[in-house]
């Protein structure tokens, strides 16, 4: 084989998982190279433009932790921050914050161009090349040839992808920018099992023609909370965001025209997110509500477009443009761009390992939308896994995981490969298990260390790391050490923000674990009182006292629950004698050969039926016959 | 899958005997047993037949037939039940002949494991299948019948539902917070689980009668010597069991016998009267008779009411057991109703051994004793501890959820009681897992910023 050039790692597409990717592979020290086909939209942000929100926003916590670049970026470009959930417990507060759009791409390839070893190429990738089993580069359009030991597919929607604005549908990767047909096929002929989904995206507006007055304005948050552990404060100028309603006219118009909707009229078989419904899924499937929120939000400094989140929608331009009108306040409105809807290609991730890295295919990582899952976030989190993994590999070092009850990132990765998807995934706070454990201000202490290790941690970075645990740590021993009494001048504000008597005196740890006492009322009692970033380390501090006991309580009852886990399994057991397994789940008990029942409930992708099963055999059979 | 055979009748010589064959191959294999390939088996059908292979100079035996096809049979794969006549030999014979043609020896549980995996059976299911085999009594197997009939889960299924709607409501709340949601209504979702938690400890709490009649209740009868104490073992075991004489002492080791009171298995111990005594054979007696009460869980003080009754006839107490003070011989003369000034409120039958009179309200004291003497027939009843002790923490992870909602904390902290409950009872009713949930969501609320 003669290359053009020759790399470590390959990463194809330059969205939200590439660019995680490449940049890591590269500050690994491996020769990166990331092929898009075009270098203008590297980071473009495909839908909304915006990152984090709940769960999501702790998952760019985490890539931040590790050593990513989406915080960074982010804080760089974000002008709407708002922390959500504000009023509820820390563990499910989350950042989020609106980007605008083309600065966020702009930063991002400054980021890539400014990164060592990481060379950006443009071109079309058409083919995988194997010897054996074993990936060795990658063949484009113009017929050049590439090589390297890694490669990471981030495709996103651009896998076959075929859009639908009303009755018309044509192939495309965005609006505007041609699909990915070779590099689908491809991945067929490899025999791996391919799916479709289905995603969608509303229409922009000309902001010049909204009657904004109509509108509900909504603030960003007085003191922004960054995404980076890096970041002391976002400099962006912020914006306001505008929310309004849809009425029963729209809805009704919309009911007219749905079987000019490819959604209704059966010509999008591809699963859509449930999470993210199209206008016309929320008026049919919940007729009864006279109202859907819309958010008119800025799509940046230097542009008038505005994206109108909510009202994501594949009729027909013009309908589009007939139901935007009857929105109050979107009277003389203008879309600048239809809505759409996608569909495109993603491979079954059972296929992968947890380093992302295909099964079959020695050197192949697949990460974000070809995996089935919807979101920048997502996307990023899984292409920072595959680029260390691809990176390490043509380094020999041992693989990267993280694992589920250490990360949402591990939730996520966990979830994707031993369960697969039916439908766009999306990280949740309920899909953890240990929800209370992983919040988004302990991310550094999470994965802090994990991401030094690996080498994708800088001094600066690591030193303010060790610095902020020392912090909290002293501020943890003040909490406990430092007492309120009756006789001080504070004790009355304490006793009013808890609504009861505390008593002779209270340690203010103690009085932090009652509901309605937060930071600042703690930092008010403090023997001296602390500055802002001091209020972020009280906040972590708070939330570990608040949550310890019931972090403790939740591990022995996880414990008592899984008591089945010490019974033995003989040596040499035959998994395939035992009634009730498929064939799938023998084959991964004989792979894993667990020694107890909790070995093999913790062998990936073991079902509860196989479980049962198992654990039947284990005891009941016994005495039953 | 391969093709399982195994005896399902008891080994030994009966009647009849059951040999059961499930499996993708059981049709095939059941021909060859017949020595008949033209051999037509129709689901739901019942056929008899020479059981006589190709080469066989004599037919095994002449066999009842009835097939089940998949899905509808026990295991959910082709079953054939093969009625043969209940010679060991006979059995033996088959089995053999259809190991050869393909079949493969069950291994314990292998039938129910195979239900289990079709989905033909849940857990409760299966573990009711355990007891169903293994009952001792009446009451016993209609309630192993009641969870097998998939009843708990049933009955739990509402309960879940209930369960499930809160958490979808408080996690939609914590993971939907710009969505249009309506509030979370506090007062309402504290009634909610208070409810909840009522109806987990109120299934709990059936187990104190549900585990009787698995486990069996042990009562103990005792009292002083000759105050017919044998007798009345007698006529509860409805045969001359125990040697009766009039000269006290006459028995002198523990007896004990298993029995049905009204549905409930009773292992029922006779005792040597209680005495001081210098016989060194009537004093290890004594001592057993003392073992015997400590097990029990019911002790039947007999006492004789043709006499007056003394303080010491009412000795010694039953140590934390339940006691029934039964005055026995009520068809002397000499005896008299409501003799003593009893100070306290202890149920006194009053019985005859040698005529059988108070039995039956024997009988029915000795199960009220243990709650609701209706149990036998009554509601469902819990009789597997692992699932009384799933119940009664579940219903503590309720009540502790609704501690921290009363105590005004956070969506994510109440949750956490509400998903352990929801976990614990998922071996009864089958897991539910945050997929489930998020499903859930969607379907009640309109999510999508």
């Amino acid at each position: 084989m003669s290359f053009e050039e020759v790399f470590d790692v390959i990463v194809i597409g330059g969205g939200h998982a590439g660019c995680e990717a490449a940049s890591a592979s590269a500050r690994l020290g491996s020769s990166t190279a990331l092929v898009t086909m075009n270098l203008d939209l590297i980071g473009q942000m495909s839908c909304n433009p915006a990152i984090g929100g709940i769960a999501k926003g702790h998952l760019v916590r985490e890539i931040d932790a590790l050593g990513g670049i989406m915080g960074r970026v982010a804080d760089r470009t974000g002008i709407h921050f708002r922390l959500l959930n504000r009023s509820r417990g820390p563990a499910v507060q989350s950042p989020r914050a609106q980007s605008d759009r083309a600065q966020y791409r702009k930063e991002m390839r400054l980021t890539l161009e400014n990164t060592p070893g990481l060379h950006l190429r443009q071109g079309t990738v058409v083919d995988l090349i194997f010897d054996q089993n074993e990936i060795k580069g990658v063949e484009l359009l113009d017929g050049r040839e590439l090589g390297a030991r890694s490669v990471v597919i981030a495709t996103g929607t651009f896998l076959n992808g075929q859009i639908h604005t009303g009755p018309k549908s044509y192939s495309a990767g965005r609006a505007g920018e041609p699909a990915s047909i070779e590099l689908a096929e491809a991945l067929k002929r490899l025999g791996l099992p391919v799916g479709r989904l289905k995603t969608g995206t509303p229409p922009r507006l000309d902001g010049r023609m909204i009657d904004w007055a109509a509108f509900q304005v909504q603030h960003p948050d007085k003191e922004a909370v960054p995404f980076s552990f890096g970041t002391d404060e976002i400099q962006q100028k912020q914006l306001d965001c505008y929310l309004g309603y849809t009425t029963t006219e729209v809805h009704d118009l919309i009911r007219a025209n749905l079987k000019s909707s490819p959604l209704y009229s059966g010509k999008i078989t591809g699963v859509g997110p449930r999470y993210c419904p199209s206008i016309e899924d929320k008026v049919v499937k919940f007729a009864g509500k006279n109202r859907h929120q819309l958010f008119l939000e800025p799509e940046g400094h230097d542009t008038n477009e505005v994206y109108l989140n909510g009202f994501s929608t594949s009729l027909p331009a013009e309908v589009q443009q007939d139901l935007v009108r009857l929105v109050p306040g979107l009277g003389n409105s203008k879309i600048i761009r239809p809505g759409y809807a996608i569909e495109y290609d993603f491979v079954d991730p059972r296929e992968l390992g947890p380093d992302l890295q295909t099964r079959r295919f020695r050197g192949l990582y697949h990460a974000g939308q070809i995996n089935g899952t919807t979101g920048y976030e997502e996307a990023a989190c899984q292409g920072l896994i595959a680029g260390i993994n691809a990176a390490l590999s043509t380094q020999g070092r041992k693989r990267f995981r993280v694992r589920r009850d250490q990360s949402y990132i591990g939730v996520l990765i966990a979830d994707l490969i031993s369960q697969g998807v039916d439908e766009p995934y999306r990280v949740f706070t309920s899909r953890a298990e240990n929800r209370l454990t992983l919040r988004f201000d302990n991310a550094d202490v999470r994965l802090r260390p994990l991401g030094r290790e690996l080498g994708l941690v800088e001094n600066r970075d690591w030193d303010r790391y060790e610095a902020r645990k020392d912090r909290t740590s002293r501020l943890r021993r003040i909490i406990k050490e430092t007492r309120v009494r009756r006789s001080d001048a504070s004790y009355a504000a304490a006793s009013l923000a808890v609504g009861a008597d505390l008593g002779e005196s209270i340690s203010l740890e103690q009085l932090s674990k009652r509901a309605g006492v937060g930071a600042d009322l703690i930092n008010s009692l403090l023997p001296e009182p602390l500055e802002l970033t001091g209020i972020r380390d009280i906040q972590t501090v708070l939330a570990d006292v608040l949550y310890e006991g019931y972090i403790e309580n939740q591990k022995v009852q996880t414990e008592r629950l899984h008591h089945h886990d010490a019974l033995r399994i003989p040596d040499e057991y035959d998994f395939r004698g035992l009634g009730g397994l498929s064939s799938e789940m023998i084959e991964r008990l004989e792979r894993a050969q667990p020694g107890t029942f909790g070995d093999a409930r913790r062998i990936l992708g073991m079902t509860n039926a196989g479980l049962t099963a198992l654990l039947v055999n284990l005891t009941v059979a016994n005495t039953a016959s | 899958m391969d093709t399982i055979v195994a005896l399902s009748t008891a080994p030994g010589r009966s009647a009849i005997g059951v040999i059961r064959i499930s499996g993708p191959r059981t049709v095939k294999i059941v021909k060859m047993l017949v020595g008949d390939q033209e051999l037509t088996l129709k689901p739901g059908q019942v056929v008899v037949r020479n059981l006589e292979p190709a080469g066989e100079t004599v037919a095994l035996d002449q066999a009842v037939l009835s097939y089940f096809a998949a899905p509808h049979s026990y295991t959910g794969e082709d079953v054939i039940e093969i009625s043969c006549h209940g010679s060991p030999v006979i059995l033996r014979q088959v089995i053999d002949r259809l190991v050869m043609f393909g079949g493969r020896l069950a291994e314990p549980g292998e039938f129910t494991l195979r239900a289990l995996g079709n989905g033909k059976l849940n857990l409760s299911q299966a573990i009711a299948v355990r007891d169903l085999i293994s009952a001792r009594s009446d009451a016993a197997a209609k309630q192993a019948v009641r969870q097998l009939k998939g009843e708990l889960s049933l009955r739990m299924g509402r309960t879940k539902e209930r369960l499930i709607h809160a958490i979808v409501i408080l996690e939609s709340a914590l993971e939907f917070v710009e969505d249009d949601l309506p509030a979370v209504e506090k007062e309402k979702l504290l009634d909610t689980l208070r409810e909840i938690a009522q109806e987990l400890s109120g299934l709990a709490q059936t187990f104190e009668v549900g585990h009787l009649l698995r486990d069996g209740l042990r009562v103990t009868i005792a009292g002083r010597p000759n105050v017919g104490k044998s007798s009345l073992f007698n006529a509860l075991v409805r045969s001359d069991r125990a040697i009766v004489t009039d000269i006290p002492g006459t028995t002198r080791d523990s007896l004990t016998e298993s029995i049905s009171v009204n549905g409930f298995p009773v292992t029922l111990t006779d005792t040597a009267g209680l005495r001081e005594s210098s016989d060194q054979i009537e004093r290890l007696g004594v001592g057993r008779t003392h073992q015997a009460i400590a097990d029990a869980d019911l002790v039947l003080l007999i006492v004789d009411g043709s006499l007056p009754i003394e303080q010491r006839d009412l000795e010694p107490n039953s140590n934390g057991a339940k006691r029934l003070v039964v005055r026995n011989k009520m068809d002397l003369p000499s005896f008299r109703r409501a003799v003593m000034d009893q100070a306290s409120s202890e149920t006194m039958i009053d019985v005859s051994a040698m005529t059988g009179a108070g039995l039956d309200a024997l009988r029915a004291a000795i199960i009220a004793s243990f709650g609701n003497s209706d149990a036998a027939d009554s509601g469902l009843l819990i009789t597997d501890a692992r699932q009384h002790d799933l119940l009664r923490r579940a219903a503590a992870e309720v009540k502790s959820s609704v501690v921290i909602l009363q105590q005004g904390h956070s969506e994510e902290l109440i949750v956490l009681g509400l998903n352990n409950a929801l976990r614990l009872i998922g071996d009864i009713t089958g897991e539910t897992t945050n997929e489930d949930i998020l499903t859930e969501i969607f379907s009640t609320f309109c999510i999508g910023k």
